[in-house]
């Protein structure tokens, strides 16, 4: 209350003050964040003739571009949709689960599993599935089933098996508050009522799931569309992905132009702010459920 | 109601065989002789981890990645907590803003913040934009939504306003009550965005590669440019990295069991 007085006597000045506390970290946001991403996209709409100019964008229409695009976005859908999918079957069936012990203990590994990324987790599976990998043997020297040529890690169906590592532990522990919030009240409510199982699902359940349905593929699409990590680690500079690409030309390994570098970053920066962007709407919507 | 259960039970294991098989395989990898014609090792021995515990590059290599994961979540301490701590108090118009500021970096890829620094930085001069200062800064910012959200939460959870009045009225100081009695009370916010800070970056590989490179070696660039070469060597230090994981996970969860706060999800940094 006294606060309030003090600060109506001394207005303006004293009512900015009290943001002053704050400036270390605005001016941290300001330098790290806010200036490096603005400077790139200006940049990204410059070229050697004007200040503003499309041509980069332009010029990144190269098929070898798109493809970097189409694969990365690929990649991404697919785990995403495969993580939100087992994510949310399996989560449900732990939610279900009577022993305690067993639920316990598997959202444990899910939490541990995410926190596995990267360089270590892509060699993991080297180990398992490489062309000498562990499983390869077995499947090889015991059921005479060989992967390989068919099949290889160090590609992007690798790629898929490495990143649903950790996608599905990821959607397991987005999806779990909203399964354990579907009440035991409205599946009897319906019951009682008349309806089949299916019905239940299609009718109530799903529906009230779909925001953080969407609000996981979201952020699961995210997050593997920026990985860089993993698909450095199992499949070097070979394979097509933008983040590849990106970081081949920080290095100066691939002769692209600057400013194509920059667009395809703008381009990427693009696809993963709608993401986040839509994963906080979805997650503020399904919060609502949940009371 | 047989094949409900039938189905979560094959469900569940399926889970269970995905996440610990490669796991398993990199352990034992990491033990073999030789390994890569047989259904089993012909042979275990520690002779791999005793090589690639023993250079120096490891010790260098760890005690980089140790000093970058302290810095950066000293850093994070220091600059979110004062922050976090006057929104919430003085300044609760400054929430949305912070929290935007927050998430912004969960939608920038690993690779554009470092173009992005680089393309703003490089033009100073010097070496400041590859050194490990920079890096301390990157990594602070994809830091930002692990530290900020367990401690908005348990700012959320205390009534701050209430304490720091009743703290003034009995004649407190600032500096007491800052330490005294708000840092207790926010305290497992604290912790378990420090522990996910410090997971995060101890794994760090993409702006470490891209920043400093091979000027500041840190530990995922060493794992990485073993499995190029050797391995055996290489699943070692895949393993210590499994076990570091491991050790912090099972912190953050005691931690959140214990103070009732939700476990926040680590996301990021691959």
């Amino acid at each position: 209350m006294q606060d309030s007085l003090i600060i109506k006597r001394n207005s303006p000045l004293k009512k900015w003050s009290i943001w002053l506390p704050l400036l270390p970290f605005l001016i941290f946001a300001f330098l790290f964040e806010i200036v490096p991403v603005i400077s790139v996209l200006l940049s990204s709409l410059r070229n050697d003739f004007f200040w503003l100019t499309l041509e980069n964008y332009r010029r990144a229409i190269t098929p070898l571009i798109m493809r970097s695009f189409s694969n990365t976005i690929r990649l991404s859908a697919t785990t995403a949709a495969i993580g939100v999918v087992l994510g949310t079957l399996i989560s449900h069936a732990l939610v279900n689960t009577r022993n305690k012990h067993t639920h316990n203990s598997v959202m444990a590994l899910a939490d541990v599993a995410t926190n596995f990324g990267g360089a270590p987790l892509a060699f993991a599976f080297i180990v398992t599935l490489g062309s000498t990998g562990v499983i390869t043997l077995i499947l090889k020297n015991l059921f005479n089933i060989s992967l390989y040529p068919d099949f290889r890690i160090y590609s992007i169906t690798g790629l898929t098996l490495a990143y649903l590592y950790f996608q599905i532990p990821l959607m397991i522990l987005l999806i779990q508050p909203s399964i354990l919030g579907l009440k035991s009240d409205w599946k009897e409510a319906a019951s009682t009522l008349g309806a089949s199982n299916w019905q239940y699902w299609k009718r109530i359940a799903l529906p009230i799931l779909t925001p953080s349905l969407i609000g996981g593929f979201l952020l699961l699409f995210a997050h593997s569309f920026g990985a860089y990590a993993t698909a450095w680690t199992l499949t070097g500079p070979d394979i097509n992905l933008v983040t590849i690409q990106i970081a081949a030309l920080i290095r100066g390994e691939v002769q692209l132009e600057p400013g194509i570098a920059d667009a395809m970053a703008i381009m990427s920066l693009l696809i993963m702010m709608l993401c986040v962007a839509g994963y906080q709407w979805a997650s503020t919507r399904a919060a609502k459920w949940r009371s | 109601m047989k094949n409900i259960s039938i189905s979560r039970f094959l469900l569940i294991g399926f889970f269970l065989v995905y996440m610990i098989v490669p796991l398993l395989a990199t352990v034992a990898f990491s033990f073999a002789v030789r390994w890569d014609r047989s259904i089993l090792p012909e042979g275990l021995t520690f002779d791999w981890w005793i090589a690639v515990t023993t250079r120096r590059a490891f010790s260098s290599a760890l005690k980089n990645t140790l000093l970058l994961s302290l810095a950066t979540t000293g850093f994070s301490i220091v600059l979110m907590t004062p922050t976090a701590y006057w929104a919430y108090q003085r300044v609760p118009k400054a929430k949305p803003i912070i929290e935007v500021l927050t998430i912004m970096p969960f939608g920038i890829p690993g690779v554009v913040l470092a173009l992005a620094l680089i393309r703003t930085y490089a033009r100073l001069g010097g070496a400041l934009v590859y050194s490990p200062w920079m890096l301390v800064m990157a990594c602070t910012v994809i830091g930002l939504p692990f530290f900020y959200r367990p401690l908005a939460n348990a700012l959320n959870a205390t009534d701050i306003k209430v304490l720091t009045e009743a703290a003034l009225t009995l004649g407190a100081s600032w500096p007491r009550i800052i330490m005294k009695v708000i840092v207790p009370n926010i305290m497992p916010g604290i912790l378990s965005g420090s522990l996910l800070v410090f997971s995060l970056v101890f794994v760090e590989f993409t702006l470490a590669n891209l920043l400093t490179g091979g000027r500041f070696k840190t530990f995922p660039i060493y794992l990485v440019e073993y499995t190029r070469f050797d391995g055996r060597q290489a699943s070692a230090l895949a393993v210590i990295s499994f076990i570091f994981a491991w050790i912090i996970s099972l912190a953050l969860i005691m931690l959140a069991s214990r103070s009732g706060l939700r476990r926040e999800e680590a996301i990021g940094g691959r």
